[in-house]
């Protein structure tokens, strides 16, 4: 359908615009309908039949639309419409004052604008340096690491880096806590349990050694506890193999700093020998006497094996929490960390025993190659992002994150762990379609509310989105 | 004087609309030699009084200068064709500039100009008091006006340099200007880039600049065009990029204007070589005259009037008059640095083409430009002497 066709006004449409501004107005719509009148019979004197059919025919241009400027010679016209601009522009500042506006009038970019281009990878990781590795089981290393100029990395306990690594030409990320208490001068390290067919994990505990880099982001993470000496707390932590990772560092940053603190951990292990930081564990025990409790439960333990056996499911779970003699008085808080089965068997048994969620910190991790829905648009889609009170348009490849796209266009986002695990790129959906690899960090309010990430998140169709806060 | 009592016993609403336009007229009467104001007098009536630049529509300005061609191909100028040489190896692309740097331009830890820039006091003393932030904001307003008149001037530099390259009738001049067009093109891309993605703000063309601009457009003489772009717009361009190179503490802008300002070197460089011998053995004495006036007015112009008026217009015109604003500017300490590496760069190369004869050197010492006489020429100057003399500073 040519829904907007105009017929060009011509002489006859210029000088009745002409006579309508000099007449008064109540003249203007017979001038308007002689002018049409007039047309018709000239075109019809030149042999010319109106189209037969309706879409087709041009609808003529409105008579207050019509510059009577038409009808002079248009190197005269141009002279004229400037000459009238020029007395505009006096008349206005000498007769009412008008200062022409000192500000040039510039279109806010619309929603569907393109302002940005991805041009470049984005830097998002930096290099950091690998200064020593420990062997801690036949299946774990330690790996101890600085920044590149040497400097200590500094974090907050139970908080994890983000690792790239380069396997066989795919760059893969993982995240992997640091392990060490959060005090002045204690080596920085992440601790990488061998999992089956774990491609990084393999290929770390293979090959690295002291004098390599690594590529990381973060740290990141609200995993977290905020030490204060005067505090005299109790807090029950769960941890099922490499889970200890981020506990290890929570207990031992805590037990120094809050003297008064206690800690009863649970750690759940395949045998005596996969116990990871077992013989850090057994000093920490004699040094902090009956403020650190130490619960090893094994699936296949040693032969006279007094302590728990079995996996940590949740009658295990239950029965070592009452072995322990630890009763729920609602000041305790709890921190577990360990594979999916034995999270959601925590979690039940916690949950059965009235513990206030609020209470629980849980830290999950998963591949994000065994994460789902996030593949996004098989086409460039548009995102349009607010920030600061400005839009960007941005340009999301297939297979790219909003996050990514956004930073290679030059935008300043925030983020952090760049993988699902830590919400710092949390931003509100405000329309079109986003889909976020799953699962992730975000809480089901978070989702219901709107929220995003953009590290994960692709999208479907051309959205809008805005960072908060900014 | 007259005009000046009689202003200041006008109500105030009445002062404001008349301002400008005395202001317009004492401009033109202060021009001496009578070619020159026949000259630039239409530029400024379109300029200062019609206001041409800001009626919100294109402007369009006849050219009438002729295009020289040479169906030979002659090496004419072996320094021109050593700077199209330095030129081609210097090209850069806007588009690696670190933008992804974040540009607040109201944080104060980095700010685009310094804060002592402008005279608060003074401003006080007028009855203005600014808080912090609004000191912050408007601080904010001159560095984006700034900014929006080198793009402006850098509009007009492309086009300059276009009919620059048709008119001159060196070769090399010609194989030089070509990369100057894209110097000059890649500038309007990347200050608009900043003004519009970084600081969200543009403001008019001064009447002033544009006044400047329309003047070498408009003449049809070639040498008057490169005089005007290559030697005084682009001069004023070096010596505003300079000092605001040296003084702004944003990372992202420091590195645009670094690689402007060896652009410009180059620019300014070229002027001076095709002139120095035109002015000294082509024209006789009256058309040496005309130029050398010619030069000393567009000199004025640029230190008397460049006021960030535009910013006046959106802060204070119903509180100060003009001439408090243009009073409080022209001595604040940013302006005044503004203006000494602008003349500091302007006042040799006039020397070095011959346009600071003895009879016209009391005149640039009556209004103290003398003392840059001695300043190295553009023509001993590259991009990164300039650099490094500006970070020494």
């Amino acid at each position: 359908m040519e829904g907007d066709r105009r017929r060009p006004p011509g002489k006859l449409d210029a000088a009745a615009s002409l006579a309508a501004r000099a007449l008064p107005s109540f003249c203007t719509p017979f001038l308007d309908q002689a002018r049409l009148d007039a047309r018709m019979l000239l075109d019809r004197a030149g042999g010319k039949t109106p189209a037969p059919v309706i879409e087709r025919l041009p609808s003529p241009t409105p008579l207050d639309e019509v510059d009577p400027l038409v009808l002079l010679p248009r190197r005269l016209a141009d002279k004229v419409r400037t000459a009238h601009r020029d007395i505009a522009m006096l008349g206005g500042r000498l007769i009412f004052g008008k200062t022409p506006a000192p500000l040039i009038e510039r279109p806010r970019p619309a929603p569907g604008a393109v302002v940005s281009l991805a041009r470049k990878a984005p830097q998002m990781a930096r290099t950091v340096k690998v200064v020593d590795v420990v062997r801690e089981t036949a299946d774990a290393v330690s790996i101890y690491l600085t920044e590149e100029d040497g400097s200590p990395i500094e974090f907050k306990p139970g908080q994890f880096l983000s690792v790239d690594v380069n396997v066989d030409g795919h760059k893969l990320r993982r995240a992997y806590s640091l392990a060490n208490a959060c005090l002045p001068g204690v080596p920085v390290h992440i601790t990488v349990k061998r999992m089956a067919d774990g491609r990084v994990s393999n290929h770390l505990n293979d090959t690295i050694q002291a004098g390599d880099t690594l590529s990381v982001l973060g740290p990141s993470g609200n995993f977290t506890v905020e030490p204060r000496s005067v505090n005299e707390r109790h807090f029950v932590m769960l941890a099922g193999g490499s889970g200890i990772t981020p506990i290890m560092s929570l207990l031992e940053t805590v037990l120094h700093q809050e003297k008064r603190s206690k800690v009863t951990l649970i750690y759940g292990n395949r045998g005596w020998d996969d116990i990871i930081f077992r013989e850090r564990l057994a000093r920490l025990s004699v040094e902090l006497g009956e403020r650190l409790v130490i619960d090893h439960v094994l699936e296949k333990p040693p032969e006279a094996w007094s302590g728990g056996e079995g996996l940590l499911s949740d009658d295990v779970v239950l029965e070592r929490l009452d072995a322990l003699g630890i009763e729920d008085d609602g000041m305790l808080r709890y921190f577990v960390c360990g594979p999916t089965p034995m999270m959601e068997a925590v979690h039940e048994v916690l949950k059965r025993r009235g513990v206030d969620a609020a209470r629980i910190a849980e830290e999950r991790f998963t591949r994000p190659e065994d994460r789902h829905g996030g593949l996004g648009s098989d086409k460039i889609e548009l995102v349009v992002i607010s920030k600061s009170g400005s839009e960007h348009g941005v340009q999301v490849a297939p297979g790219q994150t909003i996050l990514e796209a956004a930073l290679a266009a030059g935008l300043d986002m925030p983020f952090s762990c760049a993988m699902g695990g830590c919400g710092a790129c949390r931003v509100r959906q405000r329309s079109g379609d986003i889909q976020v690899e799953e699962p992730n960090c975000l809480s089901r309010s978070e989702k219901e509310r709107g929220y995003i990430l953009t590290c994960v998140g692709r999208p479907l169709a051309q959205s809008r989105i805005e960072v908060e806060g900014s | 004087m007259l005009t000046n009592k009689v202003l200041e016993n006008l109500p105030f609403s009445i002062r404001r609309r008349l301002e400008p336009y005395i202001e317009a007229v004492q401009v033109m009467t202060e021009t001496s030699n009578p070619k020159v104001l026949r000259a630039m007098a239409p530029s400024g009536i379109r300029g200062l009084i019609l206001q041409r630049g800001k009626q919100g529509v294109p402007t369009k300005m006849p050219s009438h200068h002729e295009t020289h061609f040479d169906w030979t191909y002659p090496n004419d100028q072996p320094e021109m064709r050593e700077l199209y040489t330095r030129a081609k190896e210097q090209q850069w692309n806007g588009e690696d500039l670190p933008w992804d740097i974040d540009v607040d331009p109201e944080n104060p830890e980095v700010p685009i100009i310094p804060p002592e820039f402008m005279s608060y006091d003074e401003l006080r003393g007028m009855g203005i008091k600014l808080t912090e932030l609004e000191q912050h904001r408007l601080n904010a307003s001159v560095g984006a006006w700034m900014l929006s008149q080198f793009l402006h001037g850098e509009q007009g530099a492309l086009f300059a340099a276009a009919q620059v390259t048709e008119a001159v009738q060196f070769f090399d001049g010609k194989l030089y200007g070509s990369t100057q067009v894209v110097d000059e093109g890649r500038h309007v891309e990347v200050f608009h880039r900043y003004l519009d993605t970084k600081l969200n703000k543009l403001y008019q063309i001064n009447d002033n600049l544009f006044v400047i601009i329309d003047a070498l457009i408009q003449d049809s003489r070639w040498d008057l065009k490169f005089l005007g772009m290559q030697i005084m717009v682009e001069g004023l361009a070096l010596g505003a990029f300079g000092t605001l190179y040296q003084m702004t503490k944003e990372p992202l802008l420091k590195e645009l204007l670094k690689k402007v300002i060896q652009d410009e070197a180059r620019h300014v460089h070229y002027g001076v070589i095709a002139l120095r011998d035109h002015f000294q053995n082509e024209l006789s004495e009256s058309e040496q005259r005309e130029r050398e006036d010619w030069a000393f007015e567009v000199a004025l112009l640029m230190r008397n009037r460049f006021l960030s008026y535009e910013v006046y217009e959106e802060w204070f015109e119903h509180k100060i008059t003009r001439k408090q604003w243009a009073h409080m500017v022209s001595h604040s300490p940013g302006f005044e640095i503004f203006r000494q590496v602008m003349f500091q760069r302007l006042v040799p190369n006039l020397r070095e083409i011959g346009l600071l004869s003895d009879r016209i050197k009391p005149h640039y010492e009556r209004v103290g430009l003398m003392q840059y006489f001695d300043g190295r020429s553009a023509d001993h100057l590259s991009g990164d002497e300039l650099i490094a003399e500006l970070d020494a500073a």
